[in-house]
């Protein structure tokens, strides 16, 4: 079953998560026709979506370009920010509620940048572009002077942590400390009820539909071998007289996208965002979700952010001091004896031993891309 | 009659104690006087105190004191002494002699503008004469709020007999204050100097704020004084700022350079990041606190060289642990640099949890040793803080130790060789698996020791270490891989932009600009700062 799912050629496996996703849907449609699972299961399975399009995002520069960043809550948190920003805009514009951070300031009206927000399809366009320029920026300054491998990932969780840095500060118009909640209508519909909510995990998941196909169709092309063929030998394609610092910036961009749109799915369904989204934990949690999953397979992305996530949910109620133990050990597990995820387990111990002997396979192992 | 027995007691003191005589019954009968009469002899009192002897210190004491505590009797008729109400009976003041009978009269009542004078004669009388530092002290506070009506004398001959040196140098600073405001041009000019000697921030306030006196406008001489003095001190101040800033750049420095140079030392031999070196830094402190508890426990005359002794154990432990990591972990990891990033999260999340679930998550009490207390005043208001020389010296001492393993030893050796080029370093010989092992201890033991140098200054708790690993990183990448003068210069680097901006705009706005610049700084040398010839991609 797992192996078929992960299978690498892709074929059933991603038909099959397809197919789940489809039945999720469906019975997301139930729930809004008074049928299906309670409001709380369906916020569970929405908050899994956008997790699961956090991971893809990952993966996507990850898996098939070999960076790996740890410091993708950046990006998630412009999208979750924005949309903060957008539903308190909204609901002050349709209920008159006016925000916490504000009285907590003092001030009478919103600051200067917040103007427009409450339209939607201007925020998402900010949301987007704020993730692009600066995935573009940080993007390119690092490429072009060739930084990467385990420096890059330091530098992005510094970047992440200097801006939850920034977010605690109470004077920014961010919230501070607090962060933003209180969020009362989202597209007319009242938040927190059941409609709500499963209107809300509906988009989330079938965006999450919509971007395993596009990512699909991204890295299964011509794009998708000059991003393994980076990933396994930069030196050799740029002089084939490819231009990887083009490659590598776009793949970068595109996925800081996709995570921001994960972040402006996420925040309305948990209800607040506050600096703590920022913290490099979940930024490392992120690239643990992905490796547990399988890096460079989309499918093993999603299932791994799902799969940890849901234990994690479990664990949080059941023995919340017992949910670190459990993560390390799986981390050192994943890291130990499965270098490539639930990918291994489902190609059998037999398999597994003969790679260990060869030390990680070829075309999954992105020992090439760091120092 | 009895003035002349007055006068020839006080004549018998005056050639003992080599002081003037105090005639003491007119100065009773003053005291006893109308309001006017009463204040002019206490007038003569206190500008007498300071040349009294001892004996008539007493008398004056007595005096005083009986007429604030209305003992004192003035009696009807002028022919009877004044007396003094004892617990039993009474005695003639002047005299000393007891009396048989008290005599008519009644007390003295104090006008409202003299209980001021008497006040402050009360309080000279104290100064000189009373018995305990206490009651001298607190007699000080009361003249010092009208420092300008005690004669000048009064504080030399109290600061000149005064035993306590602390209040001998109070007593003096009063009365610089008192000449400072007084009415003698020279005496000003003098006091001013001497409160220049001061050369801090309170001080220039307190010369700043002579410019408004009206003797700045109309005396030359004075204003010349207040102005030289202000330059002095302010010159003083930033010399003061500009060393505590470099002081502090320092110690900041010192605390980067610790929790750095383990992760230089492994990030150049073996190409992995080691996210848990932070927890290690929280493992040497907790070390720290363990050995403290010991001592308490066992030796509680040693537990004030706890932060001494600790150092092999918060080394020891941690290296073993490193060791253990090396060989159980990150062996398998040195051709996988990203993995081996969450396999030491996963480390790193496994201590936090273990330390936190062992010793719970509030601050540890950690005790403050005479050695790292209080500081020394240098120039300015900067002050010398031993606790930070401690880092300082810590730091320094690190420094030497490891220069001498990396440059001088055997294992040194070994270690730059496989750093630059492991495959030749194992054909011509060098384990350098073992080299690794030993190489990881070592740099995890010295991060036990930067935990030890934080313990007393920092709050220990299992989060301490958690926020170490970026800025340690910063000063690798800045410094240059592997390095280990490029670190030291780069932690100092980092620490005094760090202590330079934040005054400015606030320590996040540091870290941030730090960031920047570190990022600016590598598109332009991305090999850092000192580049080890090595084999690195």
């Amino acid at each position: 079953m797992i192996r078929s799912l992960l299978g690498s050629s892709g074929g059933t496996g991603f038909s099959l998560t397809l197919a789940a996703l489809a039945v999720t849907a469906a019975l997301l449609v139930a729930t809004l026709a008074g049928v299906g699972p309670s409001g709380f299961l369906v916020n569970i399975i929405g908050q899994l979506a956008a997790f699961a399009l956090l991971a893809l995002a990952l993966d996507l520069i990850w898996g098939y370009l070999g960076i790996l960043s740890l410091g993708h809550g950046l990006f998630f948190a412009i999208g979750g920010y924005v949309m903060a920003m957008h539903l308190l805009m909204h609901s002050f514009e349709t209920t008159g509620t006016v925000p916490d951070f504000m009285q907590f300031m003092g001030w009478k009206e919103f600051p200067a940048y917040w103007a427009g927000l409450g339209v939607f399809p201007y925020a998402l366009a900010v949301a987007l572009v704020l993730a692009g320029v600066v995935a573009l920026v940080t993007g390119w300054v690092s490429f072009r002077s060739r930084v990467g491998g385990v420096y890059f990932a330091i530098i992005t969780q510094a970047l992440v942590y200097a801006a939850m840095l920034l977010m605690f500060r109470n004077d920014t118009g961010f919230g501070g400390n607090n962060g933003m909640t209180g969020f009362s209508v989202i597209f007319g519909l009242r938040m927190g009820t059941e409609t709500a909510s499963a209107v809300l995990a509906l988009a989330s998941v079938v965006v999450l539909a919509l971007g395993l196909v596009a990512t699909r169709a991204l890295v299964s092309g011509r794009l998708g071998r000059l991003m393994l063929a980076t990933r396994d030998d930069e030196v050799r394609l740029r002089s084939l007289g490819y231009d990887t610092i083009v490659l590598k910036t776009g793949v970068w961009v595109v996925s800081a996208l996709l995570a921001a749109i994960a972040g402006m799915l996420y925040v309305p369904q948990v209800g607040i965002v506050n600096p703590r989204i920022l913290s490099p934990e979940l930024s490392l949690e992120i690239a643990v979700w992905v490796a547990i999953g399988g890096r460079g397979h989309l499918v093993g992305a999603v299932i791994g952010a799902v799969l940890v996530n849901a234990l994690k949910f479990w664990l949080s109620f059941a023995a919340p001091d017992v949910w670190p133990f459990i993560l390390s050990a799986l981390i050192v597990l994943v890291v130990l004896v499965f270098p490539n995820g639930l990918l291994d387990l489902s190609r059998g111990f037999g398999a597994l031993k003969a790679r260990m002997r060869r030390e990680g396979v070829a075309s999954l192992d992105p020992r090439r891309a760091g120092p | 009659m009895l003035r002349i027995a007055a006068v020839l007691i006080g004549l018998i003191f005056a050639t003992a104690a080599g002081a003037a005589p105090l005639e003491r019954d007119p100065t009773l009968r003053g005291l006893c006087g109308n309001a006017a009469a009463s204040g002019e002899a206490a007038d003569r009192l206190l500008s007498a105190t300071p040349t009294l002897s001892p004996d008539d210190l007493a008398f004056a004491d007595a005096a005083i004191g009986g007429l604030l505590s209305k003992k004192l009797v003035c009696p009807a008729a002028p022919t009877d002494p004044v007396a003094l109400k004892a617990d039993t009976g009474a005695v003639d003041l002047a005299t000393g002699a007891p009396l048989a009978a008290l005599p008519k009269g009644k007390a003295p009542v104090v006008s409202l503008k003299n209980r001021a004078k008497f006040e402050r004669l009360a309080a000279a009388l104290a100064l000189l004469a009373a018995p305990n530092a206490a009651a001298r002290a607190a007699a000080l506070e009361v003249l010092a709020k009208s420092a300008a009506d005690v004669p000048a004398d009064l504080f030399a001959a109290a600061a000149g007999r005064e035993p306590d040196p602390a209040l001998a140098a109070r007593i003096s600073s009063v009365a610089d204050l008192a000449s400072l405001y007084g009415t003698d041009i020279d005496k000003r000019v003098a006091a001013v100097a001497r409160l220049a000697e001061g050369e801090n921030r309170r001080v220039l306030t307190e010369i700043e704020a002579l410019r408004a006196d009206p003797a700045y406008a109309s005396e030359p001489a004075f204003a010349a004084a207040v102005d030289a003095a202000a330059a002095k001190v302010s010159g003083a101040i930033a010399i003061g700022n500009a060393a505590a800033t470099l002081y502090n750049g320092l110690s900041f420095a010192s605390i980067l350079f610790m929790a750095s140079i383990g992760l230089a030392i492994i990030f150049g031999l073996m190409g992995v990041i080691n996210l848990a070196q932070g927890e290690f830094i929280m493992i040497g402190a907790y070390v720290t606190y363990v050995v403290q508890e010991g001592l308490r426990a066992l030796l509680p005359g040693l537990l004030d060289w706890y932060l001494v002794i600790a150092i092999p154990f918060a080394f020891l432990v941690t290296a073993l642990i490193g060791i253990a990591l090396e060989a159980s972990l990150i062996r398998h990891l040195y051709r996988r640099p990203l993995m081996s990033l969450l396999a030491t999260w996963a480390v790193s999340l496994f201590l936090i949890n273990l330390v936190r679930v062992g010793f719970g998550t509030q601050n540890l009490q950690m005790e403050t040793p005479f050695y790292i207390t209080g500081g020394i005043a240098i120039v300015g208001d900067f002050i010398m803080t031993w606790n930070r020389l401690f880092a300082i010296g810590f730091a320094a001492l690190t420094l030497a130790g490891t220069w001498f393993l990396i440059r001088r030893s055997g294992i040194g050796l070994d270690i730059r060789a496989v750093t630059q080029n492991r495959d030749m370093a194992g054909c011509i010989g060098i384990p350098t698996r073992r080299v690794d092992m030993l190489a990881f201890g070592f740099g995890s033991g010295l991060a036990g020791l930067a935990g030890l140098a934080l313990s007393p200054i920092y709050n220990v708790n299992p989060q301490m270490g958690t926020n170490f690993i970026i800025d340690s990183f910063m000063v690798v990448v800045l410094g240059g891989v592997g390095s280990i003068a490029g670190t030291v210069i780069a932690a100092l680097g980092i620490g005094q932009i760090n202590v330079l901006i934040e005054p400015i705009w606030g320590a996040v706005a540091a870290k941030v600009i730090v960031l920047a610049l570190i990022i600016a700084f590598l598109q332009w040398r991305p090999e850092g700062f000192f580049t080890v010839a090595g084999r690195r991609k």
